[in-house]
């Protein structure tokens, strides 16, 4: 009864090979990750051959311009831009994030729930709320500038708002409980006593830091990384609204081209290249983490 | 548990059920933002049943990315007229039943033999409107008179422009003499070293409300769409002035028109002639004062909204409508996209 | 040891500051009287009331609902039959399905809207309901399917084998064993769902239509014409709710704790 290939039960050992009916089930997600994840790569790929019409449409002409566009100097300057940016905020989310991820970690775990959740609650708020939040504060005449005038720290209004350094500052604020969740996690499965066993054999807590701890959560860091650049290469609103339009991203240009520009074939090679990108980046660093626990 | 999250299916179910349902007479409005004020869009609804939803762009050639691409379909756009022109040219609009817009006669006779829609077959003119400077008296002394008087060194870090590629390269061709009938690829290359030289003064870029950096204080001047000067004019009248810039100005005529696939073609008409009623003109006047191009609706302005310069300049300016430039709007969007870039940060 | 710990106390303390420093303006601002974001003139419910009136934000707030709502019951669907599916057969295209359903999570979500943008255009779907559904469920599903997963991973084969000893059919088994064992995992993706769907702006940016609205989007609108005090409103409704959210989950999480 119980080794029919239908059964659910489970046996330790190999999985069962599917069969018919496990073929059948899986055949929504297969749909679906056909549909509407392989299926808009492939044709955006075609796009980025096609030509643009006059008003903006799209003719399915042979071309190669769209991709001489790529690599054109005006949007690598902006691509490296934004690299630029994603790569700060990931290194400031990173220093900023990890102190509060090992803190929390190592917290008594009555508190760690109750911290994992401070965390966790602006997050779930609109991020365009916070960082609307952020303009009422940093702007000439938001609530900085009106504490330290009334201070007498400074005469005139702090340039805060639609600076680049406005931008960096929501990025951070947007990207920083990525970091911190993930590191918190590979914290949590820290043995104490790896620690206590480097401290008692001398070494110093900088020395315990860099060679037990770090090594230790290294997957919690490398997901932490990932989970705040690629997401941050891509941004468009938090720029456009902390940076007063000045602040051009590769993600405010592939936006363009869908909608002012009106070159959806260049969209589209865009949006093709940083797919590949980000697909052989990820293929790259899963590869590595596989590597180092088998 | 189980009655916990019974209890959250119960109101997730009533809040979809209370939902409207798609089925319900609409409107599907595709216009500019800060254009359409939603009390007559709810008086609308209210004596016609007709829901709207109002969907909003802020440049001419994001609309018609959108319609072109097919994607979504809208019974009313809200065109420029450079723009009409180009839709025109490729068939995109449905022609107008002037039998079903009996208050098509409060329109203006001025706006009627316009080049790009003389019989007013396929647009029906919504406002009128200049681009033109806005100047903080109290922080900028001395004479703003055009273009070159905005983009000083003086005024680096100060400055707020439309974000909109077509509007800043012709004002860049109009300092060195040239009018927007003449938009040819040797003319917008030849407008780089002055985007060059103004871009990096500029501070914010802002399409949907250039207004608010004005009014927030992070800049001092900027040229803007002539409502939103004319707003901050009413809001703090003695501290803005409106500029008309004496190399040329901008004058645009923004109309109502009907797309071809429109779904709800009656409806869009019932819009297009409610609109056109002197009183809801008027409403639009009050809250977006642009050039109103209804006359009847003219009368029932207040002598402050007549006398307001952004809404009505005064004198004889030097004023030009865009023509349609067809595929030269992708080295117009390079250009500006690339001195953009560079004099960023 | 112990000024390591105070230090760390310190600067957690610290940056706990700076994430809920504007959310604290952001709500004390919507009871502030004034227009402006900065004087302090009175106390006043008059914005909340004006949310009320305001058909708009009630129409789209409403949109997002339904569509969060239908969205988190597809993926939970899609994610638990996935991530359960791949756990329990050795499929040769499994390495190649996980890559694919996870790429929406990886990948910048203006890539995913414009590539979605793209298929729907082809394919001569016209934007609305669907569209944003089917965008919404790409990208949320993978979450919960990697919840189910990790769940899956910690599961002892020996309770399904007693269940069977015990005389139970091979469906009784799924639905009275694995099911319950794996609620903690499906409420969890199922919520983040929710709240991913909810708060998404940039792929419903480029799937969505006139007629179907989201609040993010009605939102984002809005910042851009300026600020105005109802947007700290409904900003503290939308906080106010997610903690209630938040609260619910903890305590039916620590009253299914197995």
């Amino acid at each position: 009864m119980r080794q029919e290939a239908t059964s659910f039960s489970a046996t330790a050992g190999p999985r069962r090979s599917p069969g018919r009916v496990g073929w059948l089930l899986l055949a929504p997600l297969v749909f679906w990750a056909g549909a509407f994840v392989l299926a808009p790569a492939l044709i955006m790929l075609v796009y980025s051959f096609a030509e643009r019409t006059a008003l903006g449409g799209v003719v399915l002409a042979f071309t190669l311009e769209n991709w001489a566009g790529v690599v054109d100097p005006v949007y690598l300057r902006i691509v490296m831009r934004s690299i630029v940016y994603a790569g700060i905020t990931t290194a400031i989310c990173l220093v900023a994030g990890y102190p509060v991820a090992y803190g929390i970690g190592r917290a008594d775990p009555r508190w760690r729930n109750l911290l994992l959740m401070a965390v966790m609650v602006p997050f779930w708020t609109s991020f365009l709320i916070r960082t609307y939040a952020w303009v009422t504060i940093l702007k000439s005449e938001g609530l900085l500038n009106s504490l330290v005038l009334q201070l007498r720290l400074v005469s005139a209004p702090l340039e805060l708002l639609y600076t680049p350094g406005a931008v960096v500052l929501g990025l951070v604020y947007t990207f920083l409980p990525f970091m911190i969740l993930p590191i918190y996690s590979s914290v949590e499965k820290l043995d104490g006593a790896l620690i206590e066993a480097a401290l008692d054999l001398g070494a110093g807590p900088l020395r315990a830091f860099s060679r037990v701890i770090v090594p230790l959560t290294s997957p919690g860091i490398a997901a932490g990384v990932l989970l705040v650049f690629v997401p941050a290469l891509g941004i468009y609103a938090v720029n456009d609204i902390l940076g007063g339009g000045r602040v051009d991203m590769i993600g405010n240009i592939i936006e363009n081209q869908f909608k002012g520009a009106r070159n959806w074939p260049f969209g589209a090679a865009l949006g093709t290249t940083l797919l590949v990108g980000f697909a052989l980046t990820y293929a790259l660093v899963s590869r590595r983490q596989r590597a180092a626990f088998s | 548990m189980k009655r916990s999250m019974s209890l959250v299916l119960a109101v997730l179910a009533s809040l979809a059920m209370s939902a409207t349902p798609a089925t319900a007479a609409e409107l599907n409005l595709f216009a500019w933002s800060e254009y359409v004020p939603q009390s007559v869009l709810d008086g609308f609804t209210k004596e016609t049943g007709i829901q709207v939803n109002y969907e909003t762009y802020a440049s001419n050639e994001e609309m018609l990315a959108k319609l072109v691409s097919g994607a979504a379909s809208y019974d009313l756009v809200q065109p420029s007229e450079y723009t009409i022109e180009a839709m025109r040219k490729e068939g995109l609009l449905l022609p107008l039943d002037h039998e079903k817009l009996s208050n098509l006669k409060n329109v203006g006779k001025e706006y009627w033999g316009q080049p790009h829609d003389p019989q007013l077959g396929f647009s029906v003119p919504y406002m009128q409107g200049t681009v033109g400077i806005a100047v903080n008296k109290e922080k900028v002394k001395g004479p703003v008179t055009g273009y070159a008087d905005v983009f000083q060194e003086k005024h680096r870090g100060r400055i707020v422009v439309l974000d909109d590629a077509l509007e800043v390269v012709t004002w860049a061709m109009a300092t060195q003499g040239k009018g927007p009938d003449q938009v040819t690829k040797e003319n917008v290359l030849a407008t780089r070293p002055v985007l060059e030289k103004w871009l990096p003064l500029v501070k914010v870029y802002d399409s949907d409300s250039p207004k608010t950096a004005l009014l927030n204080g992070d800049v001092d001047l900027g040229i803007v769409w002539s409502g939103e000067a004319a707003i901050l004019m009413q809001e703090e009248g003695d501290k803005f002035a409106y500029v008309l810039p004496k190399e040329g100005a901008h004058m645009f005529i923004d109309s109502l028109a009907i797309p071809k696939g429109a779904k709800n073609v009656d409806a869009a008409h019932k819009f297009i002639d409610y609109v056109l009623r002197p009183e809801v003109s008027r409403k639009i006047s009050e809250d977006f004062p642009y050039t109103n191009p209804n006359l009847e609706a003219r009368k029932l302005l207040t002598k402050e909204e007549l006398a307001n310069p952004a809404s009505y300049p005064p004198g004889n300016p030097k004023l030009e409508t865009f023509r349609d430039i067809g595929a030269l709007a992708a080295d117009v969007d390079k250009l500006f996209t690339d001195v953009k870039a560079k004099s960023g940060s | 040891m112990r000024l390591v710990r105070r230090l760390l106390a310190t600067w957690t303390g610290f940056v706990f500051l700076f994430f809920y420093l504007p959310i604290v303006i952001l709500v004390l601002y919507s009871f502030n009287e004034s227009r402006l974001n900065i004087v302090w003139t009175g106390f006043t419910f008059d914005w909340y009331a004006a949310l009320w009136r305001d058909t708009v934000l009630v129409r789209t707030l409403q949109n997002s609902l339904i569509v969060a709502a239908v969205s988190t019951v597809i993926s939970v669907v899609l994610g638990t039959a996935g991530g359960w599916l791949l756990y329990r057969f050795r499929y040769r295209a499994s390495n190649l399905l996980e890559t694919l359903v996870f790429m929406p999570m990886i990948v910048p979500e203006v890539i995913l809207g414009v590539s979605l943008l793209i298929l729907f255009v082809t394919i001569g779907l016209q934007l609305g309901y669907t569209t944003i559904v089917i965008s919404h469920v790409t990208f949320c599903f993978p979450f919960v399917m990697a919840a189910v997963q990790a769940r899956l991973a910690g599961l002892d084969p020996a309770l399904e084998e007693a269940a069977l000893d015990l005389g139970a059919t091979p469906l009784q088994a799924f639905t009275k064993v694995l099911i319950p064992y794996l609620m903690p995992a499906i409420v969890a993706g199922a919520l983040m769902s929710f709240t991913l769907s909810l708060d998404e702006l940039i792929v419903t940016y480029f799937t969505a239509s006139a007629g179907t609205r989201t609040l993010p989007l009605e939102i984002f609108g809005r910042v851009k014409k300026g600020l105005d005090p109802s947007l700290n409103a409904i900003s503290t409704v939308l906080i106010g709710v997610t903690v209630v959210a938040v609260f619910l989950t903890e305590t039916l999480r620590r009253r299914n704790a197995t």
